[in-house]
């Protein structure tokens, strides 16, 4: 989540604002990965049924070019388009100077978003 | 008043005996347990390792899995079915990658939805370094059923979940 969330960093993980709601777009988010301990922070970028898609590095929701100001490092991704399914949201990491292939991102079950990072 | 205090001692010993036997017998969840830390035991491995010890750990990798096994894992190409020996032989190929290779299991989670059958959810962290002096670190989130053959708890299929889907 470079350069929004330094590795290695400390934080805690509020779990209230999805007791109520899901999780919106944009929402930087704990996603429970493996077990109960190990959590990624994700960003939400698309929300269930929408669309998605990379053309050369830059991020489509159903056709239409998101602007992302949180994203500092250019990438040339590609990701043929492909829609979210129902009680899923599609979430991706600030930091994409990667190849995508090594980039953990993609759609998720909302019973997977744990919550929020509390900073 | 004799006869009372041997039957007094008689429960007291009989009491006792159930509960060390309850205590000390390894319950159905800790053997499935440890079939898990078995195998934890096979993957283990150390620059020092030799040809002998490579060939036990592969032999006994083979030896926790059923005669036919399932493996699952979306975003690697190794799903498919595969033989006891099967897996051996590529656990022995996959070995011989790494100088150095560490796998612990956490977050157990057992339940046995069917007689003799164990479907256990964990997390599997995979440490160690590659022959060509890479770091690996992995951790992944397992679904593991498991059958019981023959009073032995196997492996009969392992799925890694595919919590993020490209």
């Amino acid at each position: 989540m470079e350069p929004t969330y330094h590795d290695g960093g400390v934080n805690f993980c509020w779990r209230v604002p999805y007791l109520f709601s899901g999780p919106k777009r944009y929402d930087v988010v704990a996603v429970r990965f493996a077990g109960s301990r190990v959590m990624l922070l994700k960003r939400v970028v698309a929300l269930e049924g929408e669309q998605v898609e990379f053309r050369d590095g830059k991020l489509f929701v159903d056709g239409k070019e998101v602007k992302e100001h949180y994203v500092l490092y250019p990438c040339n991704w590609n990701l043929p388009p492909r829609w979210v399914e129902k009680d899923c949201v599609y979430v991706i990491g600030d930091n994409r100077n990667m190849p995508m292939e090594n980039h953990y991102f993609g759609q998720a079950s909302k019973n997977r978003i744990v919550g929020v990072p509390l900073w | 008043m004799v006869k009372i205090r041997y039957i007094l001692l008689a429960v007291l010993i009989v009491t006792v005996g159930i509960v060390v036997v309850f205590y000390f017998l390894p319950s159905e969840e800790k053997k499935v347990r440890k079939q898990c830390h078995l195998l934890s035991e096979g993957v283990l491995k150390s620059p020092e390792e030799n040809a002998f010890t490579m060939l036990q750990k592969m032999k006994n990798i083979g030896a926790l899995f059923d005669e036919h096994c399932e493996l699952k894992a979306p975003s690697q190409s190794l799903s498919g079915s595969y033989t006891r020996q099967e897996i051996s032989t590529y656990a022995g190929s996959a070995r011989s990658f790494f100088s150095q290779l560490d796998l612990k299991f956490y977050d157990f989670h057992i339940v046995f939805p069917e007689k003799e059958v164990a479907k256990v959810t964990l997390t599997a962290r995979l440490t160690g370094r590659s022959t060509a002096g890479e770091q690996v670190d992995e951790t992944r989130e397992l679904e593991c059923i498991l059958k019981k053959i023959e009073k032995k708890w196997l492996f009969s299929a392992i799925e890694v979940v595919e919590v993020l889907k490209k």
